[in-house]
């Protein structure tokens, strides 16, 4: 049996692929130590190999922008400008004056910025030394006339291994024949890294060197575990084979099932809509929401920003992210629920004090209207995000109505700061609450005409009217068999506030159970928020309702 | 002369893409624009893309613009903006 070998690194994109692996063939340059003729004959290849290469990265512009988007673009726009920089075209510019050849003085500029952006300690920047070294290599390849690296005469697709891969030789990879690809080098901050994720390509980066005797051999490629086995035995083979069909199984499912439902709008056979939002944590699962078609934001949940920190994120810190959400969502509904911290929550630097009973005490809105500049801090952000689309604010853990009217008065001292700042904010920002306590439910009529919304918050409504922890094995079949107060409740809130003419969702993990979604219907609840893996069921669910 | 000071909140620095922002905006101007990185004795041209990136500026790192030339003020509006909405 032959020997097999291991490579790991960072994988990038999703996938499994197998395949024989061949080397990225490079042609030998011909002309490398080309002998200077006179200055001008250099300077004058100089401008003419840069007028081809900026042509020719402006065509990778538009096919990128064509099959990719615009900031996959944007990566050919950087090396544009790159080419005309004059630090770079200056320093190759006094290479040549010193006597060199146009070939030689364009390697040690580029070898002397692609160090400069190194040396700077920033995975960013010197991710960018890639994007030198390739301009400079096609200026190169332009000046002594290689033809461009392909691996022509292959029939079957494989697996491209590489020391480097730049990202013009990315966007070039002919999608039909390669089945992912690995660089020896690399980070997942690359240009190519971003590329090849963009295209869907599994892809592993910074393996290490792996020896040119293995070209052509069979492997395994497994961009999720970050792994190539080269020459692996029968029974990994088979093992990952079973494995790869799963995966593609899943994702082709997931595909037509995507597909299928869409573009659906979620309205019941009877004609009543539901909106179909999600929760998130994040503004980073915003692309995934989107992609399942989530019609907005149900519920940013805004701890994040504080769990991550050391200490309070300040005002802009907030606003940039929450600014960041908004742009992403483009003009849909973005629902930042206010701080819920506290009971289960706890973040250090908040130095709040150890209680007997946090599920039933000092929380949420609770501490913001105590601490009022942490909670101005908050939804000044808030409201300056809302000037970049549609936000809505929902304080939670609500019980009275003065609990509103003391918000709403915060939020309008806010808004006169900022508009004292000259700072921009949507002046009709919706205002909403979570219901999940039941004395908000009780009092849903007096709180409806104080807001524009409701979100049911089902997880904590639940143990607040069952008495029981979910959380707690000895009561959790409590919870589960005692659905009816609960959807009671919700009845009542639902009648509320739609009598007040306002809308009504729910945002708990009742809202996923597709065994639930006929009630829902029933009580005419108007938006329907889960995370973003149930978002397409409950679109689905929604349009088999009566 | 006008002037200005940013601090860089974005994650990822000033990288590559807002650097190239700022240079093509500066580009349209009729000012010349340096940028100080005063904590590390370093600073760039405005107009320059390269050296803009070699600054080395990462989140956090607080940025003086200085802007000098017929439509400064102008100049300053714009850059602010791209500021504020990319770094």
């Amino acid at each position: 049996m032959e020997r097999e070998f291991r490579f790991s690194g960072t994988g990038i994109s999703n996938g499994k692929v197998s395949g024989k692996i061949k080397f990225l063939r490079k042609q030998e340059r011909k002309e490398i130590k080309a002998i200077a003729k006179d200055k001008r004959t250099e300077l004058k290849r100089l401008q003419e190999a840069q007028a081809i290469a900026l042509d020719e990265i402006k065509a990778l512009e538009s096919k990128t922008l064509s099959t990719l988007g615009e900031s996959e673009a944007q990566i050919f726009k950087i090396h544009a400008m790159l080419l005309e920089d004059e630090d770079f075209v200056e320093a190759i510019i006094g290479e040549i004056n010193g006597g060199k050849s146009v070939i030689e003085a364009i390697e040690s500029a580029s070898k002397i910025y692609a160090d400069m952006l190194l040396s700077l300690e920033d995975e960013y920047l010197s991710a960018r030394a890639s994007d030198i070294r390739d301009i400079s290599s096609l200026l190169i390849r332009i000046l002594t006339g290689e033809v461009s690296e392909n691996q022509e005469n292959d029939k079957e697709p494989y697996i491209l291994v590489a020391s480097d891969l730049s990202p013009s030789e990315t966007v070039k990879l002919d999608e039909s024949k390669i089945l992912g690809f690995v660089t020896f080098g690399g980070t997942p901050s690359s240009h190519t890294a971003i590329l090849a994720r963009a295209m869907g390509i599994p892809a592993l980066v910074g393996t290490g060197a792996i020896d040119k005797s293995l070209d052509g051999s069979f492997a395994l490629l497994n961009a999720e575990k970050g792994t190539l086995v080269v020459s692996p035995g029968q029974k990994e083979v088979e093992k990952f084979e079973k494995e790869r069909q799963a995966y593609n199984k899943i994702a082709n499912e997931h595909e037509s099932y995507l597909r299928s439902v869409m573009n659906k709008p979620a309205v019941t056979r009877g004609g009543h809509k539901v909106m179909i939002y999600a929760n998130i944590g994040s503004d980073s699962e915003i692309s995934s929401a989107l992609s399942n078609g989530a019609e907005g934001i149900g519920l940013l949940r805004s701890e994040f920003l504080y769990l991550s920190k050391k200490e309070f994120p300040t005002e802009d810190e907030l606003f940039c992210a929450y600014r960041d959400a908004v742009i992403k969502m483009q003009g849909k509904r973005v629902i930042i629920r206010t701080l819920d911290i506290g009971a289960d929550k706890q973040i250090p630097y908040f130095n709040l004090p150890t209680e007997e009973n946090p599920a039933l005490g000092y929380r949420a809105i609770r501490i913001c209207l105590d601490r009022k500049e942490l909670f101005k801090n908050q939804l000044r952000a808030i409201l300056r995000a809302s000037a970049y689309g549609r936000v809505a604010i929902m304080l939670p853990m609500i019980v009275s109505a003065d609990e509103i009217r003391e918000s709403k008065a915060i939020i309008e001292e806010c808004k006169q700061e900022l508009s004292t700042q000259d700072k921009e904010f949507d002046s009709k920002i919706e205002l909403g609450i979570m219901i999940e306590t039941p004395a908000a439910a009780i009092m849903s009529e007096e709180l409806s005409k104080e807001v524009s919304f409701f979100s049911v918050g089902t997880n904590d409504l639940t143990q607040y009217t069952l008495a029981a922890d979910r959380q707690n094995p000895l009561v959790t079949k409590i919870c589960e068999e005692n659905l009816e107060p609960i959807m009671r409740l919700i009845k009542i809130s639902a009648d509320a506030i739609h009598q007040n003419g306002g809308w009504i969702g729910v945002c708990g993990e009742m809202a996923a159970d597709l065994s639930l979604t006929q009630r829902f219907v029933d009580i005419k609840i108007d938006e329907l928020s889960v995370s973003v893996p149930y978002l397409l069921g409950v679109r689905g669910k929604v349009s088999e309702c009566k | 002369m006008v002037e200005f000071t940013h601090t860089i909140k974005a994650e990822s620095g000033l990288h590559a893409r807002p650097a190239g922002l700022i240079s093509s905006a500066v580009r349209n101007t009729k000012s010349t624009v340096v940028i100080y990185y005063e904590a590390k004795n370093r600073c760039a041209d405005g107009s320059r893309l390269l050296s803009i990136m070699s600054l080395g500026a990462t989140c956090g790192t607080e940025l003086r613009f200085e802007i000098e030339g017929e439509d400064e003020n102008e100049a300053m509006i714009a850059l602010k903006q791209i500021c504020e909405a990319n770094i």
